[in-house]
């Protein structure tokens, strides 16, 4: 009787089994809805949330009042630590505490064993790991863990290899960063594996793939959670819990990076990565689910420069035409984008702005984590381009998907953020940590022979540059740069002020200087005495400020007041711009011009040229120094722009430039006692960007059938 | 059964002598390549290279790995691992991670109390003063015309014509830390020995000259431990983290002696 019963069920254990894998495989490949019963058995782990608030008594330090007319906070949204996978391949230990401290003004070590420090701690800051393989780099190069036995994890264990921790194992570990995108994450368990049934029923691919640990994934998650809301103190210092969305095409490996932030203690038991889907549109919409589960977040896209033209494109993911719904759609979750970080500045490029002097600044133009660096096109990656073609896009009635306010943030991956020209340790850790690695002094000829090898080993061209100081490195990090930050107009600091200042695109970004900028616009904002106290809550009365729309009001010309004041610590401002982009009325072609509005040192803007004259500040290359008593502290005024048509489409943006100093690559040479690289630009000029302020017309009756004419305006 | 136990035992014991009289006369120069290494560095290559290495190849791969192993152990012979600083702060990297990872106990409150005790300096609250403020800018000949305001000004003349300051008017409950991020650094230094309730300046910061009037002021003082619990807790424990690499040191610090060259001068 027994032995039938247990015959039974040894029968029908792998029957079950068997016929549940059956079933599923049906429902994956069959698009016939015959199994959509089974759809309601599945629970989606991404939507599922966590409480990971702590208890903590109250500051000790009152919380200071808010300021209706809101405070200037300087942060970084974009910071990755030894959980990153990249991270941990180049050497990075810092944990999201390190980083935390770091912002708050501790020193923490970098990879090469030197104090990073800084002058002046942040407002607020967000440590933002790849989601991806979060905290699994980790585990394979240990060793002792399950994980790390597997063949595919081979390859990280030679990372501990102590001959691998210099700086010269530069080639090595750049291919182990490239591959790892490409390789490891194609490793699915067989079918009949019940992580494959795991993953169907949680919607977790993850668990289906062999190279993956969720435990050691959630771990990671909740560290990286824990850390930020016990880091966090209201009215303070703010702590974002946030990660990094790492998708891109399939095509052309153009980057779609995204960082995303939460505004709250509570989120999901795991980040949606680029292994439940690359499409940033399905990233969107889990972020709607969230939010109808009461968890708001936003995602801000980064390197657009290096997206191959690809982050700002004129059609959806999937090659089909942008609608209002997507257009409302990626607004509803992408407000802000980040303009400038360490791989380069996105606000535009000589190409696309050829009467824009200052446009050819910090250009990283390769695509990012190519190998070898791969030429990214440069159309569809800058934002004045972007918000241009928003405006093109809105005239054919599809909507506005550019309408997006600005921020900077490092994206380093050491835990700190590197945004000093003259106190630069760049991105990378042990890859560009010293100045020979990242092409600004010459190279040895030990370092040559390594360099050398490795590209040979690897399959790469050799990437060295022959200049008349000697044999330099040119592996692309000549093109990183100390850069930026996010700046939030914020009542008070804490999460839900600057998250909503965030979404309100009150916001500006600066290459790392901590410059300040008011911008507004306005019908009666002429009538403000610039010299009285209330300027700015006048203003805020009278005008909307930046990140916002202005729309017509009986075709009266609009006044624009700007003021700018200089970061403290910095150099002097030298003048103050507003770069406007319109579409043709009839048309949709896109325009843009650039108009000096404020001028250092009493000097005024030429009416013909629009431009500030030279006010002579000079930097000296011998010994980075510069001209003292020239240039403004602030910069103040009321502009009118004078091609103004009340019927058309437009755009206004501040950028503030301070004078002239030495780069990155000027200080590394001047230190080493060598010329600064005779290819590489000596000085720049640090600056600040708004976000823009929209002008919209009346209403139009033009009807616009473009051609096609076949776009669905509706719902996708 | 006794008699079964000691069978096993004398067997075990023949097998353990066998394996040391091999051993012991196993040639130091023997290098020995294990299945399992072979086939991971093969997938090592594969993940690089996109494919699988040739017969041409892996012999290569073996070569080099054979190389690499002779040069290694060569390199230890000669010692050159004792002179390499990068080699030496890996390895002081690697056992400072394992001690520290040994040490991650959640502490006791005595613990806390005793941590809060003796690091009563790291939870000082600073003083805060709440002020007002005649910014005169940079822009517009800022220390005369501060001059004559502080003149006017102490003289109970209120027409100041001063200038808009970009970070407002009054300033509530600013450490001397966050007045010198609003202000710089020379300014805050101003604020050590304020005098409260009267104009006083003007004083010059990175944007201008103000005249500033302290309305009050809290003095520093040290907070109740449970003001402050979870702080400590994160403290004290990154704290064992790091006493527990520097108690280790101590512990073996004795038995090392240093001798450093006193006579040793070294010119600019």
């Amino acid at each position: 009787m027994n032995g039938k019963i247990l015959k039974g069920i040894l029968i029908a254990v792998p029957a079950v089994y068997l016929l549940t894998l059956s079933l599923i495989y049906l429902d994956i490949y069959d698009k016939r809805p015959v199994l959509s019963l089974f759809k309601n058995l599945q629970s989606d782990s991404s939507l599922e949330l966590m409480d990971f608030s702590l208890e903590k008594p109250a500051a000790a330090k009152a919380m200071p009042l808010a300021n209706k007319d809101r405070n200037a906070y300087y942060g970084d949204v974009h910071v990755h630590t030894k959980y990153s996978f990249d991270a941990y391949v180049f050497g990075v230990t810092a944990s999201p505490d390190d980083a935390y401290k770091y912002a708050k003004g501790e020193g923490i070590s970098h990879p090469l064993g030197y104090e990073m420090k800084l002058q002046e701690p942040l407002d607020f800051y967000s440590v933002t790991d790849h989601g991806f393989y979060m905290g699994m780099i980790q585990a394979y190069a240990d060793t002792s863990t399950d994980i790390s036995k597997q063949d595919f994890a081979k390859p990280f264990h030679n990372l501990n290899r102590p001959e691998n921790l210099t700086a010269d194992s530069t080639a090595e570990r750049a291919n182990i960063f490239s591959s790892v995108l490409a390789q490891t994450i194609i490793n699915p368990q067989p079918w009949w594996h019940i992580n494959t049934m795991k993953a169907y029923f949680t919607k977790n691919i993850q668990l289906a793939l062999a190279s993956f640990d969720y435990d050691v994934h959630k771990s990671a998650w909740e560290d990286i959670v824990r850390s930020a809301n016990e880091h966090n103190d209201p009215g303070n210092f703010t702590a974002f819990i946030g990660y990094e969305f790492t998708t891109s095409t399939d095509t052309e490996g153009g980057n779609l990076h995204r960082n995303v932030l939460f505004n709250s203690s509570t989120a999901p038991i795991r980040p949606w990565t680029r292994i439940d889907s690359i499409n940033p549109e399905d990233l969107w919409t889990w972020q709607d689910g969230l939010r109808e589960k009461g968890v708001d977040t936003i995602s801000m896209p980064h390197n657009s420069n290096g997206s191959n033209g690809q982050m700002f494109e004129m059609e959806t993911f999937k090659g089909g035409a942008i609608n209002r719904a997507y257009a409302e759609k990626r607004m509803r979750n992408e407000p802000v984008v980040e303009i400038t970080q360490v791989k380069g500045t996105s606000d535009t490029h000589p190409l696309l702005s050829p009467d824009d002097e200052w446009a050819d600044f910090e250009i990283m133009d390769k695509r990012v984590g190519s190998r070898p660096p791969t030429f990214s096109r440069p159309s569809g990656g800058y934002v004045r381009e972007a918000y241009l073609n928003g405006l093109t896009l809105d005239f054919s009635g599809q909507g506005n998907p550019y309408k997006f306010g600005l921020i900077g943030s490092s994206d380093t991956h050491t835990g700190a953020g590197s945004y000093d020209e003259d106190n630069y340790w760049s991105k990378v850790g042990l890859l560009d940590g010293a100045a020979a690695n990242r092409g600004s002094i010459p190279l040895s000829g030990q370092q040559i022979n390594d360099l050398k090898e490795y590209s040979a080993e690897f399959n790469q061209p050799i990437s060295t540059i022959d200049m008349n100081q000697g044999t330099y490195s040119n592996t692309g990090f000549t093109q990183w740069g100390a850069s930026g930050l996010a700046v939030a107009w914020a009542e008070e600091n804490t999460r839900d002020s600057i998250f909503e200042a965030f979404k309100r695109k009150e916001t500006f970004a600066t290459t790392g200087t901590r410059i300040a900028v008011r911008f507004f616009a306005g019908y009666d904002l002429a009538s403000i005495d610039l010299s009285s106290d209330t300027l700015v809550s006048e203003a805020y009365e009278k005008g909307v400020t930046m990140g916002a729309d202005l729309l017509n009001d009986d075709n009266q010309a609009p006044d624009f007041l700007v003021w700018a004041q200089k970061d403290k610590n910095g150099a002097a401002l030298q003048r103050v711009q507003i770069i406007k982009g319109w579409i043709d009325i009839d048309s949709g072609t896109p325009n843009e011009k650039v108009y000096d509005v404020a001028c250092s040192d009493g000097l005024s803007v030429d009416p013909i040229t629009y431009r500030c004259p030279d006010n002579g500040a000079k930097v000296s290359i011998a010994d980075c120094s510069i001209t003292q008593g020239v240039g403004a502290s602030e910069l103040k005024t009321v502009w009118n722009d004078p091609d103004f048509d009340p019927s058309i489409k437009s755009f206004y943006y501040v950028r503030v430039l301070e004078n002239p100093t030495c780069r990155w690559s000027s200080w590394d040479a001047v230190r080493a006692g060598v010329t600064p690289r005779e290819d590489l630009h000596e000085t720049l000029q640090e600056r600040a960007w708004s976000s823009p302020i929209w002008y919209v017309p009346a209403a139009s009756d033009i009807v616009v059938i473009p051609l096609g004419g076949t776009i669905s305006l509706g719902d996708s | 059964m006794k008699s079964k136990i000691t069978v096993f035992f004398i067997i075990g014991l023949l097998i353990y002598l066998i394996d040391i009289g091999f051993n012991s006369d196993q040639n130091t120069k023997d290098i020995f390549i294990s299945d399992q290494e072979i086939t991971s560095l093969i997938s090592a290559w594969k993940s690089q290279v996109g494919r699988n290495p040739t017969d041409d190849e892996i012999s290569r791969i073996i070569s080099n790995l054979v190389e690499e192993e002779i040069l290694y152990r060569e390199a230890l012979l000669l010692g050159l691992d004792r002179e390499d600083r990068i080699i030496k702060r890996r390895l002081a990297q690697k056992i400072t991670f394992l001690k520290q990872e040994s040490m991650a106990d959640i502490p006791s409150n005595k613990d806390l109390t005793d941590f809060y005790t003796s690091n009563k300096e790291k939870y000082y609250i600073q003083p805060t003063y709440t002020f007002k403020h005649y910014f005169f800018s940079a822009e517009n000949n800022s220390e005369e015309r501060s001059n004559i305001a502080f003149k006017k000004v102490i003289n109970n003349n209120q027409a100041i014509k001063s200038d808009p300051f970009f970070l407002g008017k009054s300033f509530s409950d600013n450490n001397l830390d966050e007045i010198s991020g609003n202000f710089g650094r020379q300014f805050a230094l101003n604020f050590n020995q304020v005098k409260l309730n009267q104009w006083v300046g003007p004083y010059k910061s990175s944007f201008g000259h103000h005249i500033v009037f302290v309305i009050y002021s809290k003095s520093g003082y040290y907070p109740e431990i449970a003001q402050v619990l979870k702080q400590v807790e994160v403290d004290l424990i990154s704290f064992n983290k790091e006493a527990a690499v520097s108690n280790y040191i101590d512990q073996i610090k004795s038995e090392y002696k240093v001798i450093i060259n006193p006579n040793l001068k070294f010119d600019e």
